[in-house]
């Protein structure tokens, strides 16, 4: 069995960085001094993300301040809306407002990504919203319906997908939380399908994650076993493992093994026990493994200590890759 | 109930004027801090009780006047703001608290902090993991309330956050640790349960008693995660009933920015809760109906009174007294009965600045008395 890890969205910022993003704002800080601090705190990111023998760098995106505002704030159509609570956590983020049917500027988010990753693009992970819970979240004054727009950001994150992929980025990961916790139905969900069918043609041969955390999957497997993507990612946390359904093809399988919401670790042996019996039962040709969401919900020093769960269950499950490459 | 129609309260925090930041930190108030100082002290002669402190401290000797006495001007300030606004319940603003999280957790044993988690953009909260058995170090709040009650001229209201919010915003290390095998929902979910029983029986219950011995009788529980994970509301209630079952006081159940709907019909399980007290003016806008809701109360039987929300603290615009009435009269038809309703902001006012607040407050109170004049004189 392939394992693969990594991270599956933001890390944390390090408590050096939140004094000084702090201090900027209080105008205590120059923005030369926050961006320079940035750069070194990617750096330690990326080499944390090595040395976990991770397949994906990504920096942490550090310096996003939520998943849609470098959408919000370069793609045409948006504009940057109120504060708005982030599921069942006590984080927010600005909800994007659209105006008008949304369109994509060339170059804005390739621009936006950590400078770390557009370092090493073949190595990188590149993270993006999922046109679900993108349509699903904003306000949308646009005229359009949600099948609509589904289908637009389907096409349109499509297109970013194709732009990147040509310079050589290889790994996407669409955020989908919205997928299990407020299941399309009927043509939602048909154009969800249809949004990652125009993403599967832009992706050529790069690895596509749908990545669902934060509530139970179980509900929505009938739609996410449908989604023509490398692998679908679940949280573990939150979805009862013993009820994911077997599987009636070969496709990827991405497991939220460790859980944004504890700082508590979790025990390796545990996670191999289910990562052997979903394999029996669904059969994947990549297992992928990863926090089950955020993992900037604990601070920087716990979640640094978290993630070595990951190449200690690797070298579990597969003893002749070292977790230290 | 209250004799009363309508009567105002107080629900949290007052941000802190800049002379209590200045005078705590030991400096000397610039010009502008004095200044401050001057015009409220004009309006409501707070300092007239600590006049020490408010002599050294005006005097440009802020250490003189030491960090505690700066606090007490600090409370006797907010006190005495409330009063003039008209409010029949008051507390001191919060005057001597940092936040609403960080102070009980440091009042208790078995919580180590973890660090920072971003809440959004560059704005983030301290956390904390429970890591151990919670153990209560002595009651909190005790001196706070020793000095409002000494002070307050209205009827004092305690504001105490709640054990299932200080759960919701900890890391549950122990009481998950203590479960082998895989922290699935079902297994996360009992270990916070026994979680939120272990604050409200070990710390928050003690404390309420401590405070209630001294001569605490209305106290307000806060409980802003309650509508975070509505599928809990099962755990607020039963912290809330572990904390307060027995206790002999007026409490009520704060909560904000939430789907009350989907926490009903299970809140209403609180056996000792008198009062809710939410937000209901934020979601009063583009021609939504924010009193809707409580139409909900009226579909369950329930018969508790509500500490109604009619000031919107996210805004600075001032509501009209008229609207507050209208506000209140719509609440009154939902409810179908006026004598439940006492009045307030939305939550507390500290994310405005001290005039906005101050005339939110005003025209609640305003907007009360207009709403009292229909219906104690319909034809007026």
């Amino acid at each position: 069995m392939i394992v693969r890890t990594g991270l599956t969205g933001p890390f944390p910022r390090s408590e050096a960085l939140v004094a000084a993003t702090r201090d900027l704002d209080r105008g205590r800080a120059t923005a030369e001094v926050v961006e320079d601090l940035y750069g070194r705190t990617e750096s330690e990111v990326v080499a944390l993300e090595r040395r976990l023998g991770f397949d994906t760098v990504t920096g942490g995106y550090l310096r996003w301040p939520d998943l849609f505002r470098p959408f919000a704030e370069t793609w045409e159509g948006f504009t940057v809306g109120p504060l708005t609570r982030w599921f069942e956590t006590n984080t927010f983020f600005r909800q994007p407002i659209l105006h008008a049917p949304p369109s994509r500027v060339k170059g804005a988010i390739a621009a936006r990504l950590p400078p770390a990753v557009r370092a090493e693009p073949g190595r990188a992970g590149v993270l993006l919203p999922g046109p679900y819970t993108f349509a699903g979240l904003l306000e949308n004054r646009s005229g359009e319906t949600e099948e609509a727009l589904v289908h637009r950001l389907g096409r349109l994150l499509a297109d970013e997908v194709r732009e990147l992929a040509g310079t050589g980025y290889v790994t996407f990961q669409f955020s989908e939380p919205l997928l299990v916790d407020r299941p399309p139905e009927r043509a939602l969900a048909e154009a969800v399908v249809a949004a990652y069918a125009s993403v599967h043609a832009a992706a050529g041969g790069a690895t596509s994650l749908v990545w669902t955390y934060g509530a139970d999957a179980t509900p929505a497997f009938p739609l996410l076993d449908r989604l023509p993507v490398s692998a679908v990612g679940i949280d573990l946390a939150e979805t009862d493992w013993e009820s994911v359904p077997a599987s009636p093809d070969r496709r990827g399988l991405g497991l939220g093994v460790v859980d944004p919401r504890t700082t508590l670790v979790e025990e390796a042996s545990d996670v191999v026990r289910i990562v052997h019996a979903l394999k029996d039962r669904r059969r994947p040709s990549v297992v992928w493994l990863g926090p089950g969401g955020p993992l900037d919900l604990v601070p920087w020093e716990p979640a640094t200590r978290k993630l070595h769960l990951l190449p200690a269950v690797r070298q579990m499950l597969d003893p002749s890759r070292s977790g230290r490459p | 109930m209250s004799a009363t129609l309508f009567p105002a309260q107080e629900i949290g925090s007052l941000t802190k004027p800049r002379w209590q930041i200045v005078g705590q930190h030991g400096d000397p108030l610039d010009q502008r801090a004095r200044e401050e100082f001057r015009v409220a002290n004009e309006r409501t002669h707070f300092a007239d009780d600590a006049p020490a402190a408010a002599e050294a401290l005006l005097a440009g000797r802020s250490r003189d006047a030491g960090a505690e006495g700066v606090r007490d001007l600090g409370a006797l300030f907010a006190l005495r703001l409330f009063e003039n606004a008209g409010l029949a319940r008051v507390y001191d603003g919060e005057a001597r608290r940092i936040e609403m999280y960080e102070y009980p957790i440091r009042q208790m044993r078995g919580f180590q902090f973890q660090g920072h988690v971003r809440s959004f953009d560059n704005k983030y909260y301290l956390k904390a993991a429970v890591t151990d058995e919670v153990r209560l170090e002595r009651p909190y709040h005790v001196e706070e309330f020793d000095f409002v009650r000494r002070h307050a001229r209205a009827e004092p209201k305690l504001p105490i956050t709640g054990p299932y919010t200080l759960a919701d915003w900890s890391y549950n290390e122990y009481y998950l640790g203590r479960r082998a095998g895989w922290k699935g929902p079902s297994v996360r979910r009992a270990a916070q349960r026994e979680f939120v029983v272990d604050l409200a029986k070990r710390a928050i219950r003690p404390t309420l008693a401590a405070l209630i011995e001294r001569g605490c009788r209305v106290i307000q529980i806060d409980e802003p995660a309650a509508g975070t994970h509505p599928d809990e509301a099962d755990l607020v209630v039963e912290g809330f009933n572990a904390a307060t079952d027995g206790l002999d006081a007026e409490f009520s159940m704060h909560i904000c920015y939430s789907d009350y709907r989907a926490l009903l019909p299970t809140l209403l399980e609180a056996r000792r809760c008198r009062q809710w007290a939410w937000e209901f003016a934020n979601r009063d806008r583009d021609g939504r109906d924010g009193y809707e809701v409580l139409g909900a109360l009226r579909e369950y039987g329930d018969a508790r009174s509500v500490g109604l929300g009619v000031a919107d603290v996210h805004r600075d615009e001032i509501e009209t007294p008229e609207l507050v009435a209208d506000r209140i009269r719509r609440a009154v038809t939902y409810l179908g009965d006026p004598t439940r309703i006492w009045v307030n902001p939305d939550c507390g006012l500290r994310t405005r600045r001290l005039d906005v607040a101050t005339r939110k407050l005003e025209a609640v109170v305003q907007g009360a008395a207009l709403a009292r004049a229909s219906f104690e004189n319909p034809r007026a």
